[in-house]
């Protein structure tokens, strides 16, 4: 699928999520489990406002140099008997990786997880080639393939919004799998069924966490060791890369490997780190013919400007671990093969405010993803860059109209309009406030509350009750004064 | 133009920076934490971390001597009632003493053989029911084992066997993959190395996709074992 | 010493207890107060939605009030609020007139527990309340202001009070300014879970050092009809003060605050 994965819109999305309480409680039993996990790698590792530095500086570095570094890297592929194509759109590159598997006459595709191939949509492309078979080899990403390509719903985790019995029913209907639910029995279900597909396989697809520019290698991270099978056992890889995930040499990587083993899913190191390339003279596995697809995208939209920042990217998914928005919504009620935090901030830089323009607003700003990411995106400022640009520059209408919002603006600009507003609020209020049940106390402290209010305050009584405000010769203004002068006369 | 040189210009463009500055700019990192974490640790600190931290990602961790290795292969291969072993074509058999062993072994090793062919080495690696590898280093930090495939020891060799054991020198057990990684670029750099595929194998091959239930096993060995030969 | 009073617009507005508990608790250690009477709000509402150049207005106005007083400290009833404070040298550096102003601004400011723990070194201020309590811990003071330690210290000796641990504390309550009103879909999921944390500590009363989060989590409780009480920390160290039980610390006793999002260390 590309990258815009459903055409509900937001809030249909929104109430499909809430009607999925399965989905909800997974969610938050991850993000929970996931806390303790990160913390505890993170904490053994020592250091780690530091570690921080240190990965931002090397992803800053390489943002800023990046024309450079694709080049020496580029020529280390070369150097090693390798290709590298670069494309500027999705469908460049999932034409040119179809034109190789014609070419080579492949008919067994294994892939490797990869949120890059997602995002060009590669699966249907290389199912256009008549008798191709496509497999994806994570075991979520494969759960996903099996159920009529599902939509992944988060970047490390991404079956995350099923359980054991939708899979059993998945592997059941589609693959004759008859055992029980436990997900070993599943797993090694899987094990068995994706090994035999693997040792047919022609053609292998990767992905590629960094790309290490001074040797020509890429470095892959998996658990599972299914990207090491796609590396091995084809004649042909492919490795599709976003066009930003260089780093200068085999000592950055292992750096970032760290940060990235220890935000994404708690661990030292993932238990495979490999660092690969084109098969070299007297070895007998691996590829023979090594492609390398650099993909743009829309990425050179964050180049230069407001957004570089989210090229830092390191995709490990710790944002969407601590976001209390994407505990509530999940991955499927951002729309995006991007969602939580960096989704929020990547898919409108990626494809523009017209597709993604809801995301950016769908945030407290509780700065949770900028405190957790390991490279240090200041994500809750560039989700408010992002409303800047909407508002301000392209003037676009985000469910308030921009004349109520510039009137607060000016509201809260002006001594004067202010004085008003706070005389005028009880008197105003006063119509609308219940005496109905008050189940609180020190809440509701000048007679009543209100249930429904209108216009900007219609969302907060769609949710909460809101107290009435004081009479203006009660407000705390009001009692300043009074304070002032009993403390002079004392 | 050509495709690539179009491409590079126009990101420079886009970010409004000249090409080719990386040669006045190159990296210098800001800390040298890479290099000082855990580097005070002695030989015997860095065996007792790497023994924890094998062991916390489901390693069968075991220690050996020179002398003894055969012995505890044999008592490897006998545990995991290997009908069908593999080993590495390679010259770290003389070096560990392990020649005769080798030859004498029973039930009869098949080999990852050089210039045999990608078929016939896969084949034999998927019906292999136990792999004895050897293994560059030992990460203490994380648990670690590092290999650089060779023309005797492919990169299938450490993936498709049922159970999978490396033989590590106590002297290679490093403090962290920083240290590893200065090998490896010396290595290349001064030719001694010629490899497309270095693995960094932290534990068996696992999984957290089903409900977050840690499943060990998934594409690669369903479980691990580290020798270490202490006089080594 | 000078203190002057930042009120914030909610507490200008809607909650005059909180204000004036504040007051009295820094009249009490010492301070003399003035409340610049020009100021108005923080700007987040209009800056966090977009309106970024409407909000400029807005700053400078703010930078004007509370400078235009004589004071030695600006203290605030609000880690949000302050935390934009804090911020306004970022937002205002390209700005000549105000940059400096800002920074100036800045540097003077403290939410009200960090001013009273950090700047006055009360250890104990003298309080008692007979109860089980347990506190919400604001994002934006946690995170944008890196102040995750003062209310915790200062609560712990308050006589006759029982703190219980909110689980969860991590996690944003569903305010987030304008957020609330423009995605209540999404807020009421946050908010629920978040009045669903406190029940589970059976406390009988909810404190924070944001007035905001509370008006949104208890605006909540009274919506559901379920029970709770809600006080500042203002006003929970302004409660049956006895002087005799004050005590102060020393500089180098103060647990430190954690750091913000950008440098905290784990």
């Amino acid at each position: 699928m590309p990258i815009k994965t459903s055409d509900h819109p937001f809030l249909t999305r929104l109430a499909e999520s809430e009607a999925d309480p399965f989905m909800q409680a997974a969610v938050a039993k991850a993000q929970d489990a996931q806390w303790d996990k990160r913390t505890a790698a993170r904490q053994d590792l020592g250091n780690w406002a530091q570690w921080r530095e240190l990965a931002e500086q090397i992803r800053q570095h390489v943002v800023r140099y990046l024309p450079d570094y694709l080049e020496e890297f580029a020529d280390n592929v070369e150097a090693r008997g390798g290709h590298v194509f670069f494309a500027k759109t999705d469908d460049e590159a999932a034409n040119y990786i179809k034109q190789i598997a014609i070419d080579k006459g492949a008919q067994h595709v294994v892939k490797s997880k990869s949120m890059v191939t997602t995002e060009i949509d590669l699966d249907k492309k290389l199912l256009e080639i008549p008798g191709m078979s496509v497999l994806e080899s994570d075991l979520a990403e494969f759960i996903l393939e099996e159920d009529d390509f599902d939509e992944p719903t988060h970047i490390v985790f991404p079956t995350l919004h099923k359980n054991r019995d939708q899979i059993r029913t998945i592997f059941h209907d589609k693959l004759g799998y008859d055992g029980d639910n436990d997900p070993q029995h599943l797993a090694r279900f899987a094990r068995k069924y994706l090994r035999a597909s693997f040792l047919q396989a022609d053609l292998g697809v990767t992905g590629c966490n960094f790309a290490i520019a001074d040797s020509g290698l890429i470095n892959l991270v998996t658990n599972e060791g299914n990207a090491d099978l796609v590396m091995a056992i084809p004649k042909t890889q492919v490795v599709v890369m976003g066009m930003e995930r260089l780093v200068p040499s085999l000592k950055e990587a292992e750096v970032l490997d760290q940060m990235l083993s220890r935000s994404a899913v708690g661990q030292k190191l993932t238990s495979y780190a490999t660092f690969a390339g084109r098969q070299v003279d007297g070895e007998s596995d691996g590829p023979e013919d090594f492609y390398v697809v650099i993909v743009d995208n829309g990425r050179s939209n964050a180049l230069g400007g407001d957004f570089e920042a989210v090229l830092q990217c390191i995709r490990c998914g710790a944002c969407l671990n601590v976001c209390p928005v994407y505990r509530h919504i999940g991955g499927h009620g951002y729309g995006s093969i991007y969602p939580g935090p960096i989704g929020a901030v990547l898919s409108p830089v990626l494809r523009g405010y017209q597709e993604f323009g809801d995301l950016p607003f769908a945030s407290s700003l509780c700065g949770a993803c900028s405190e957790t990411c390991p490279v240090k995106i200041p994500l809750h400022k560039l989700l408010i860059k992002h409303r800047e640009v909407m508002e301000n520059q392209l003037h676009m209408d985000h469910s308030f109209n921009n004349v109520l919002m510039k009137g607060i603006g000016v509201a809260t600009g002006t001594p004067a309009m202010f004085r008003m507003a706070m005389g005028v609020d009880h008197t105003m209020f006063g119509p609308l406030s219940k005496k109905a049940p008050i189940s609180t106390e020190n809440f509701i402290n000048n007679g009543g509350f209100v249930k429904n209010a209108p216009s900007l305050a219609k969302g907060w009584t769609d949710v909460r009750d809101l107290p009435r405000p004081p009479k203006h010769t009660e407000n705390f203004r009001a009692w300043f004064k009074k304070h002032q002068s009993e403390n002079k006369h004392a | 133009m050509t495709e690539r040189e179009a491409f590079l210009d126009s990101l420079a463009t886009a970010a409004k920076r000249p090409r080719h500055q990386l040669q006045d700019h190159p990296f210098k990192p800001l800390n040298d934490l890479p290099d000082t974490t855990l580097a005070d640790l002695s030989a015997d600190d860095l065996f007792a971390l790497a023994e924890k931290s094998s062991e916390a990602v489901h390693v069968d961790f075991q220690t050996t001597t020179k002398a003894a290795l055969p012995q505890a292969l044999d008592a490897f291969l006998a545990a995991k009632a290997a009908k069908t072993p593999m080993l590495p074509t390679s010259t770290a058999f003389a070096d560990f003493g392990l020649t005769t062993w080798r030859d004498q072994l029973t039930p009869q090793p098949s080999f990852w053989v050089p210039n045999a062919g990608r078929e016939a080495n896969i084949d034999t690696a998927s019906h292999a029911d136990a792999a004895i590898g050897f293994a560059d280093y030992l990460l203490a930090e994380s648990g670690t084992i590092t290999v650089a495939t060779t023309p005797g020891q492919g990169r299938a060799f450490h993936f498709l066997p049922t159970h999978y054991l490396a033989v590590i020198k106590k002297s290679h057990i490093l403090s962290r993959s920083r240290q590893a990684m200065y090998r490896y670029e010396k290595a290349f750099a001064d030719g001694s190395l010629k490899t497309s595929n270095i693995n960094f194998i932290t534990g068996p091959s696992n999984s957290g996709d089903i409900e977050m239930v840690l499943i060990v096993g998934v594409h690669g060995p369903l479980d691990m074992t580290y020798l270490v030969v202490e006089d080594m | 010493m000078k203190v002057a009073i930042f009120s914030t617009c909610i507490i200008d507005l809607l909650f005059p207890n909180v204000g004036a508990a504040m007051v009295e608790v820094l009249e009490r250690f010492g301070c003399e107060t003035t409340l610049p009477v020009k100021q108005i709000c923080c700007g987040q509402p209009t800056f966090n939605s977009g309106y970024v150049k409407e909000t400029q207005k807005v700053m400078h106005n703010e930078v004007d009030a509370l400078l235009g007083v004589d004071a030695d400290y600006i203290v605030g009833p609000a880690g949000s609020c302050v935390a934009m404070l804090k911020e306004y040298p970022e937002h205002l550096k390209d700005d000549p007139e105000y940059a400096a102003k800002a920074q100036a601004l800045a540097d003077k400011t403290y939410e009200f527990s960090q001013f009273v723990y950090r700047i006055l070194h009360v250890a104990d201020a003298g309080a008692r309340l007979d109860a089980t309590a347990t506190y919400h811990r604001s994002c934006h003071m946690t995170r944008l202001l890196g102040e995750r330690t003062a209310p915790f210290e200062l609560l712990k000796h308050v006589q006759g009070l029982t703190m219980v641990p909110l689980p969860h504390l991590e996690n944003c309550c569903g305010f987030g300014g304008m957020f609330s009103v423009k995605e209540p879909e999404i807020s009421r999921q946050m908010v629920d879970e978040k009045v669903d944390s406190v029940l589970s500590t059976k406390a009988e009363i909810l404190i924070s050092c944001d007035q905001a989060c509370l008006m949104n989590i208890v605006g909540r409780f009274n919506r559901r009809g379920e029970h709770i009480k809600v006080m500042h920390l203002a006003e929970v160290l302004n409660s049956n003060v006895d002087m005799d039980r004050v005590q102060y610390i020393d500089d180098a006793d103060l647990v430190p605050g954690g750091g913000t999002y950008a440098n905290q260390n784990q």
